[in-house]
């Protein structure tokens, strides 16, 4: 359970929202708040006024796992092998258990090829998987993809889909510019100035933006 | 006017991109996975990187632009006005354009990242170049902001676009498609004819073409009329 009360923090305006589905799409214009609520969320953020809370506990003390859509403004180490081992080295796992965490995160995320490259010599979505394996790691409990998808092609967007969908957070926050993507999430939040103006499913979100570019593609052909 | 690419080598560690093929006036969409040379490639043709072998050869061509993927990398200047004035243009035509008006005297850094491409892009379409690539032009944009760049790179009546995009949702009229895969360029031809031989073609449209629907062009508006025509 995600539960926000009495939220107030820079643009945000969120009242009281509850929400229990495990992949939740976020929509909604460029400026409408969507990666400041991601960021309140977190916890990367303190809000001015009013809770959150994940899992019955501050954001603070959950482990989450953040994916950005620029990851040179969160990558921190010049190899991706350290990048990905940061997050279990920071929470001093033992050696062996953080070399195989790390494995095993490049191989979900289909990119043990890249391990001992740099990271400013990847590609823009390369640096994408690579922060979306730090992200996976450490098994968060929430998952939060800030327009993480923005800069993959397909093949690679069905592959962070399917890493996602597999992961064991038991929330995924996702904030995605793609319709198509937010049509196969359980719930829908679409903002406008701060406030969440729609929310439940996909199918009930999206009946309120049929007049709008805000719509699945492949809804509007199969019309 | 037009660009010719001849024989195309370049490498840079283990990957390798190579490829020919001739960039006439219009509009011209790259498409490719991750990784697989767009970013090289618009480089290459911005005369960014030397080619290893082979030849880039342009022809008529005056002026050149090439607009990054990430709109910080284009950012000089300690505010949004004077990073206007250092594309040699007066700010306040361009931000008009860009609905920034009001952040004149902010830091570019404090726009969001919406806003930095808008700023990038307006500047870009003012400078109205011969030949202009543009990598990833609607990545960061809303889908209101991606109809109003479609329709900017529809209204330059003359010159060269290169798109390089793996857009899948709002795409421009263009007048033909282009792949790179695994270093590979391959010219697919001009649209209509193009379209069936589109491997990355958006799901509407793959959609379209597996029910036998032949598009026009390659926008959701374009799938939708041809779909209305199979159906009767």
């Amino acid at each position: 359970m995600i539960r926000i009360t009495g939220l107030s923090h820079r643009i945000l305006d969120i009242p009281d929202l509850a929400l229990d589905a495990r992949h939740i799409a976020v929509i909604g214009p460029n400026g409408s708040g969507k990666t400041t609520l991601l960021s309140v969320c977190s916890g990367i953020e303190e809000p001015d006024e009013g809770t959150v809370r994940l899992l019955g506990r501050p954001p603070s003390a959950v482990k989450v796992g953040w994916v950005g859509e620029f990851p040179d403004r969160t990558l921190l180490f010049s190899r991706v092998y350290d990048e990905i081992a940061s997050t279990p080295r920071f929470r001093h796992r033992p050696c062996r258990e953080t070399d195989e965490r790390v494995r095993a995160a490049a191989e979900r995320v289909g990119i043990p090829h890249l391990l001992e490259r740099t990271v400013t010599a990847l590609s823009g979505g390369e640096k994408a998987l690579v922060a979306l394996a730090a992200a996976c790691v450490d098994d968060p409990d929430v998952l939060v993809l800030d327009e993480a998808d923005s800069h993959l092609d397909a093949g690679t967007a069905e592959r962070l889909r399917a890493v996602v969908e597999a992961s064991t957070a038991a929330h995924v926050l996702w904030c995605t510019q793609s319709m198509d993507t937010a049509a196969g999430a359980d719930y829908l939040l679409f903002m406008e100035g701060g406030a969440v103006r729609h929310h439940g499913t996909p199918e009930e979100v999206f009946a309120r933006l049929e007049e709008t570019c805000f719509y699945p593609t492949l809804w509007r052909v199969r019309q | 006017m037009r660009v010719e690419v001849e024989d195309l080598r370049f490498s840079r560690g283990p990957f390798t991109l190579r490829g020919s093929g001739t960039f006439n006036a219009g509009v011209h969409l790259v498409s490719g996975p991750v990784g697989s040379g767009k970013s090289t490639l618009a480089l290459l043709l911005a005369g960014l990187l030397r080619p290893g072998g082979g030849a880039i050869r342009r022809d008529g061509v005056s002026s050149a632009l090439l607009l990054l993927q990430f709109p910080e990398h284009h950012v000089t200047s300690p505010t949004v006005a004077e990073e206007v004035r250092s594309w040699g243009l007066a700010p306040d035509d361009v931000l008009a354009r860009a609905n920034l008006s009001a952040r004149a005297n902010d830091d570019p850094f404090h726009l969001s990242r919406g806003e930095l491409k808008r700023l990038t892009l307006a500047c870009t379409f003012m400078r109205n170049p011969d030949l202009l690539m543009l990598d990833e032009p609607f990545s960061s944009l809303d889908c209101t902001a991606k109809r109003k760049v479609c329709r900017m790179i529809e209204e330059r009546d003359a010159g060269i676009t290169i798109i390089f995009s793996h857009e899948r949702a709002v795409l421009p009229r263009v007048d033909a498609l282009w792949e790179i895969e695994a270093g590979t360029l391959t010219p697919l031809g001009h649209v209509p004819d193009a379209i069936p031989r589109w491997r990355h073609a958006p799901p509407y449209l793959r959609y379209a073409l597996d029910r036998g629907a032949r598009p026009e062009n390659i926008r959701l508006t374009d799938a939708r009329e041809a779909l209305c025509r199979t159906r009767g």
